[in-house]
């Protein structure tokens, strides 16, 4: 599993991982029945205090992605009714649509030409993969298709 | 009793210059807890008190249920303690040095202090002077940590350390304590990573605590607000204004427990915006925070 914790952030931490974790659960990145890392695992993994990333699992459990099974693991819950998945999923990517449109139009007050900005787009994308791939979990799942673009 | 460290108006003065004025806190078992403050707002001195190494002039404080003041021997050989500038001797290797201090710790573990010497990449047989800042600062680690404590107090470790060093230190810190549910008090003035780091803070400032309350719920309570400048004509300065600050046609203010303002102006249909603030924000607007500046209303301007 793939997480970026972007220290001194407005964002909170608990929050930043959340989502992410959230996002991975809606896109399928994170399949249903697939184990999240141990809470003190990834608590030092990430460098964040463990009761954090307890809150965080505990938050997913309340939402339904997530089952926290005493004793053995988190694991990530089939999307009650696929429906609602897919709404939070476009919700999410709704949000996303939006910030990305306020970080464009910084850019272009920034005086950044459309190709400027588009490549770097490309190196964003590119660099993404690359932290994608070095991390063992979500490289299965991956489409072959994906990578050839 | 539930806490392990609980202090109660504190106070110390050197000479003239007052450093801790009123300190109270409390902090429960189980918790790392992040002490805050600028140079000299008097984070060392709080800890050296703690540890019985210099008498308060009033107010008490007790450490796992004992009083520093005191029985500072029976404090210090249950605290783990790792001092800021930790004075070590040179001469010696790290494996001379713990069995130097096993004698003063009657719970001193051996095997644990060869542990953390192995697991923090410690060289045994080294001279301690040859060792990087990076090492001295585990070796300083391993050997508060060796006798098993369940409250460790650790004065600014990440001091001197890189980002590396520092980003590993807070790992261990987070599987060898925190984990394992021991107290762990620390100083530090690095926000960025106290945040991921520590459950609740505490500010020092003036000689009191200023703010203290879990790092979550300080971000939740303290919020800042942009408003339109010709809203002051409306709006009466908030309770637990911390900051004013002026930009062109708006003003952005910073607010301790922010919900019912934030609600007054959402009842009075103000236009305003509601801006989450990082820790470091945070921190900065309770220390240098200006709340003086709130404007006065443009109607009663004269022109």
């Amino acid at each position: 599993m793939f997480i970026r914790v972007e220290r001194g952030s407005s964002v909170p931490i608990s929050r930043q991982i959340g989502e992410q974790i959230r996002a991975q659960c809606l896109s399928g990145a994170l399949k249903p029945g697939d184990a999240l890392p141990a809470v003190r695992r990834l608590a030092q993994q990430l460098a964040v205090n463990v009761n954090t990333i307890l809150r965080v699992y505990e938050r997913l459990a309340a939402d339904k992605l997530v089952e926290m099974r005493h004793g053995d693991g988190t694991y990530v819950l089939p999307a009650a009714g696929k429906a609602s998945g897919s709404r939070l999923l476009a919700e999410q990517r709704d949000q996303y649509t939006g910030e990305l449109n306020a970080i464009v139009c910084r850019g272009l007050l920034l005086g950044l030409k459309p190709q400027e900005l588009r490549r770097m787009v490309t190196s964003a994308v590119a660099a993404a993969r690359s932290g994608f791939e070095s991390d063992s979990a979500t490289t299965a799942s991956e489409p072959a298709g994906a990578r050839s673009s | 009793m539930n806490e392990a460290v609980s202090i109660r108006n504190l106070r110390k003065s050197f000479g003239s210059k007052v450093v801790l004025e009123d300190v109270s806190l409390e902090i429960p078992r189980g918790q790392t807890f992040a002490l805050l403050g600028r140079n000299g707002a008097g984070k060392t001195t709080l800890i050296r008190i703690l540890l019985g190494l210099i008498p308060p002039d009033g107010g008490s404080a007790r450490l796992l249920d004992r009083d520093p003041a005191s029985e500072p021997i029976e404090v210090r050989r249950r605290v783990g303690y790792l001092a800021e500038d930790q004075v070590m001797y040179g001469w010696m290797t790290p494996l001379e040095l713990c069995r130097f201090l096993e004698p003063f710790y009657p719970s001193w573990d051996m095997r644990t202090a060869q542990d953390y010497l192995d697991r923090f990449e410690i060289p045994r047989h080294s001279r301690i002077r040859h060792l990087s800042k990076g090492q001295t600062v585990k070796l300083g680690l391993a050997i508060a940590l060796a006798h098993r404590p369940d409250l460790a107090i650790l004065d600014d470790p990440s001091i001197g350390l890189d980002p590396i060093a520092r980003k590993e230190f807070n790992r261990d810190l987070i599987e060898h304590l925190q984990a394992e549910g021991r107290t762990v008090l620390y100083s530090s003035h690095l926000l960025d990573e106290v945040e991921a780091v520590a459950d609740a803070v505490a500010i020092l400032h003036n000689g009191r605590i200023a703010r203290q309350a879990p790092t979550e719920v300080l971000r939740d309570e303290i919020k800042q607000i942009v408003l339109p400048l010709d809203a002051v004509d409306s709006v009466r300065p908030p309770a637990g204004l911390l900051d004013v600050r002026r930009l062109d046609d708006r003003i952005a203010v910073t607010v301790d427990r922010a919900a019912p303002f934030i609600e007054s102006l959402a009842t009075g249909a103000i236009d305003h915006e509601v801006v989450d603030l990082s820790l470091d924000d945070i921190f900065e607007a309770i220390v240098i925070g200006r709340p003086q500046g709130w404007p006065r209303p443009l109607s009663a301007v004269a022109i």
